[in-house]
Order: C-alpha cells, then sequence, then structure tokens
C-alpha cells in the first residue's frame, strides 16, 4: 500500500471517531439533562421510551427531527442562512483534533495545543452571527450581538486563565501539560485560575446563568429562532459537543487529565486504564455545569458584561500574577 | 509543483476572491464575512510555510477579535448607511462606474489605498528578507518568546505603552457624567 493513503486512512479513521464520539456524545447529553434537571426540580424526566428511565428519548427525537419538513422561511439570507449552522458545527469537532483521551489516545499533538483550542472556538462567535443576521429577525439579531458582546467579553479571561497551567508546564501542548501533571494536579496551585476558567466556560457555553442570547422569556429563541428540524439540530450538537469539549479541556489543564489522582498508590493507579479517568473527570465537570444551569437564575446583560470585564478580568490577571510570584516557590517545594 | 505548492496558489486565490468581495459587497455583513474568509486563508497560508503559532494568532486575533470588533462597528453604524443610501442610483455596470468616480465611495478610497501600497512597496524594498530555504520551518513558539522577550523587548513594551495609552484614551473618549448616564437609562 502507498504511503499516502496509509495517511489518508488514518485520517478517514481518526476523523469518523471524532464524529462518531460527538454524537453519541449528544444523545447520551440529551438524555442526561434532561433526566439531572427533571430531578433538580422534583419531576421524574422522560421514562416511558425505553422504559425505565427513558434512555431511549435522544433516539426518539433524533427521529423526530429527521422527519421534520426542511424550512427555510422567505426573506432570509439564503448564502448565510444555509451555512450558519456548518460554520458553528465544524470548529466543535476541530476541537477535539487536540484532546488528549489518554496517553497514546489523541487525534494530533500540536504544539501549539491550548492556542489551537483557542483560535478553533472563537468561530462561534462569527456562526452565531451568521445565524442571528441571515434570519431576518429582529429577536435573532438583538440575540446574536448579545452573544458577540459575551463571547468577547469572557473570551479573555478565559485564554487568560489558561496561562497559569501553560507558565507551570512551560508548554502549549495539551499532553505535554497532562503530563507535567503526574506529580500533582494543577488544580491545587491553581484553585484561581480553574474557577475562572470554570465560569469563563459557561459563559462562552451560553449556558445559564450565562444564557442571554438564547434567554427564551425575552428573545422566544435566540439566534437559532427561525430555524428548525435538522439545521436547528446542528446548533444543539455544538452546543453539547462544546460542552464537552470545555470540561475536557478543563479536565486537561486543570484535573490532571488521563492521570490518576496522584495520591493513590501505584498498584491502584494500575487497575482503571487512563481513558477512562479521563472521561469520568470530564462527565463529572459536565454534571457540575448542568447542575449550576438548573440551580441559578440568569443574570442581566449589564451584570454580565460588568462581571466580565470588572472582576473575571482582573482576578485572571492577578491569577498570572500570583503564579509568577509563586513559581520559585513551588519549585522549591517540589510541586511541580 | 508540489502538494505545498498548489495549496499555496489555491489559498491565495481564495484569499483574493474574498479581499475582492469585501470591497464590492453592497451588504456591509456580507463584506465582514468574507473578510473573515480572507483572514482564513492567510491563516492557511501560514500552516503550508509550517508557521503553527502565527497560523493560530491569525485565527485567535484576526478571525476572532477583529471580526468581533467590526461586527460592534457595523452594528453601531447609522441604518440608512447600511443600507446603501447615499449609493449611486441605477444598477450594474454603470452604478459601479459612476460609484468609482464618486469622490466618497471611489476617489478617497483610491487614494488611500495607493498610498497604503506605496508604504507596502517601499518596507519591502528597504527590508533585508532572510533568505530561508523552501521547506524549512518557521521559528518554533519558543523560539518566537525568547526573540519577543529578548531581542526584541524595546519594541514590544513600546507597542503595549501605544495600546495602552490608545486604551486610556477610548475609556475618556467615552466616559461620561455619572449623572447623565443614569439620565439615559430611564426609558
Amino acid at each position: 500500500m502507498p504511503a499516502w493513503l496509509v495517511t489518508l486512512g488514518w485520517a478517514v479513521l481518526k476523523a469518523s471517531l471524532i464524529l462518531g464520539f460527538v454524537l453519541f456524545n449528544a444523545l447520551f447529553l440529551v438524555w442526561w439533562e434532561r433526566k439531572f434537571a427533571a430531578r433538580i426540580q422534583s419531576r421524574v424526566g422522560p421514562q416511558r421510551t425505553g422504559r425505565p428511565f427513558g434512555y431511549l428519548q435522544s433516539m426518539a427525537d433524533v427521529f423526530k427531527l429527521l422527519s421534520k419538513e426542511d424550512v427555510v422561511p422567505a426573506r432570509v439570507d439564503r448564502w448565510m442562512y444555509v451555512l450558519a449552522p456548518i460554520v458553528i458545527f465544524v470548529p466543535a469537532v476541530l476541537v477535539y483534533v487536540v484532546v488528549p483521551f489518554g496517553p497514546n489516545l489523541i487525534v494530533q499533538d500540536l504544539n501549539i495545543g491550548i492556542l489551537y483550542v483557542a483560535a478553533v472556538t472563537s468561530f462561534t462567535m462569527i456562526a452565531i452571527v451568521m445565524a442571528g443576521w441571515a434570519a431576518n429577525n429582529k429577536y435573532s439579531v438583538v440575540s446574536a450581538m448579545r452573544a458577540a458582546a459575551q463571547l468577547v467579553a469572557y473570551e479573555v479571561p478565559l485564554v487568560l486563565a489558561v496561562i497559569g497551567p501553560v507558565m507551570l508546564a512551560g508548554t502549549l501542548s495539551l499532553q505535554g501539560i497532562v503530563r507535567a501533571q503526574e506529580g500533582l494536579w494543577y488544580i491545587v496551585v491553581q484553585p484561581l485560575g480553574f474557577l475562572v476558567f470554570l465560569t469563563a466556560g459557561m459563559a462562552e457555553l451560553n449556558r445559564a446563568p450565562f444564557d442571554l442570547s438564547e434567554a427564551e422569556s425575552e428573545l422566544v429563541a435566540g439566534y437559532n429562532i427561525e430555524y428548525s428540524g435538522m439545521r436547528w439540530s446542528f446548533f444543539f450538537l455544538a452546543e453539547f459537543s462544546n460542552l464537552v469539549a470545555v470540561s475536557a479541556i478543563a479536565t486537561t489543564l486543570f484535573l490532571g487529565g488521563w492521570q490518576a489522582p496522584w495520591f493513590l498508590p501505584a498498584a491502584v493507579k494500575g487497575l482503571i486504564p487512563p481513558v477512562v479517568w479521563f472521561l469520568a473527570k470530564t462527565y463529572f465537570l459536565v454534571t457540575v455545569i448542568m447542575w449550576i444551569r438548573w440551580t441559578l437564575p440568569r443574570v442581566r446583560i449589564d451584570q454580565l458584561l460588568d462581571f466580565g470585564w470588572k472582576f473575571l478580568l482582573p482576578v485572571s490577571l492577578a491569577n498570572i500574577a500570583l503564579t509568577g510570584l509563586l513559581f520559585p516557590v513551588l519549585v522549591r517545594l517540589g510541586w511541580i | 509543483m508540489t502538494g505545498l505548492q498548489i495549496a499555496f496558489l489555491a489559498l491565495s486565490a481564495v484569499m483574493l476572491f474574498a479581499a475582492w468581495k469585501v470591497v464590492t459587497s453592497d451588504i456591509i455583513v456580507h463584506a465582514a464575512l468574507w473578510m473573515v474568509l480572507s483572514f482564513v486563508a492567510v491563516a492557511g497560508i501560514f500552516l503550508t510555510l509550517h508557521a503553527e503559532f502565527l497560523f493560530a494568532v491569525q485565527l485567535l486575533v484576526y478571525a476572532g477579535a477583529i471580526t468581533a470588533l467590526v461586527i460592534f462597528a457595523i452594528m453601531l453604524s447609522d441604518i440608512r448607511e447600511l443600507r446603501g443610501e447615499g449609493e449611486p442610483a441605477g444598477a450594474g455596470l454603470g452604478r459601479r462606474v459612476r460609484r468609482l468616480v464618486s469622490r466618497r465611495l471611489g476617489l478617497a478610497p483610491a487614494a488611500v489605498a495607493v498610498g497604503f501600497a506605496a508604504v507596502m512597496y517601499s518596507v519591502y524594498r528597504a527590508t533585508p528578507w532572510p533568505g530561508l530555504p523552501p521547506g524549512d520551518p518557521a521559528p518554533s513558539t519558543l523560539a518566537i518568546g525568547r526573540e519577543l522577550f529578548g531581542t526584541y523587548v524595546v519594541p514590544f513594551e513600546l507597542a503595549s505603552i501605544v495600546l495602552l495609552v490608545a486604551m486610556v484614551g477610548a475609556i475618556v473618549l467615552t466616559l461620561r457624567e455619572g449623572g447623565r448616564e443614569k439620565e439615559e437609562k430611564r426609558p
């Protein structure tokens, strides 16, 4: 077999694995979020499709979405309307290229790793503005503007929070950052960075309490108001994919990625494979984010922007300064 | 021709076409999106030159942040101007020509473009370009960081100060008296 064919085969295989993960993840999370939200609200959630826990509910949702008529409203900006769901979905998949699921379970360990993640995810804002503008609807334009303001405000603290682990590990590669946490997870020395990352990450995901761009009670549905059927579902595929991506990156940067907890004896560490550790931590964070979403009320837009620029940004800058000051101490203690 | 050369040519064609559409689109939001495509093509060219760091920064800063600023500028602009009022009447080629000779939409932008091109050309002629052999990998992120905070630390800090001054200036310009802002908030 020629070499290029082998390369192509591997590329196709890896791409299909990622796509498969993204799709199954969405199926699981639709069900999990409905069940979890129901429990928080003292309900039982879906239970009839796939008794007794309603585990086939997402499949029923998929068939409903697939069988719906493809409606393109009159007087929409056609090209932008068709492209927006694709532009939001592609970056959501591309992020997984650098996510280290295990010591050898990674598509491509880029040496610009975390910078690549920041670069790729910045397209979400463009896609939301495209969808909001293309729909030719005043609610969707308001939503797109809010989303743009929010994503710009929270991207800065998000990227600044990432700098802490990068300083400690001395590399941008995600695999390198995970390996550097063998002795100690960075959440112990970067608690501030972790909290800033999680908060800003939730805002980037447009999830409550930061879901201003999808505020149902004031904007009907938000930037995706004129979308239905499969086109609409692409926005939700991207949302659930991004939810896991933020949790996976937080796990990688602060919770030791696929490493077992450092305090466990070596014999116990060997029992559970790294990928299980990684997925357990990631889905734990996903559940925490859902928990916050269904517990806290939505903030106002001015509170949201004030919080981002006047609180989160200074805190993330202070975190970098603190990390720099404490770096020699941590080295002397042998923690890093 | 190697695969990389074909990729370089294709990306350049996409970039130039997108740049052309940026200045000829009638709808300003379309122009902004064509600009994003042009930025992405430039990032792709960086990638074909093995400059991964520049690739990521190009996407993060230009396709992400600069585009957000442009979109804010559009949304804060006068709606009549966005709808194309003040444009020459008619359609097709005649309108294009009328537009080209009008002072605001044709001559002034052309003068700016020519001036910018002249500056860029003189910079291009005056700079001694390092003759890197083709296919040689660009410096790594580590090397860029060392250069930036070692050799070029004074220009780097100067640029930071200029940006800081611009930021303070922007805040001063938009700052309102405490009382007036409260008054304006009431419907």
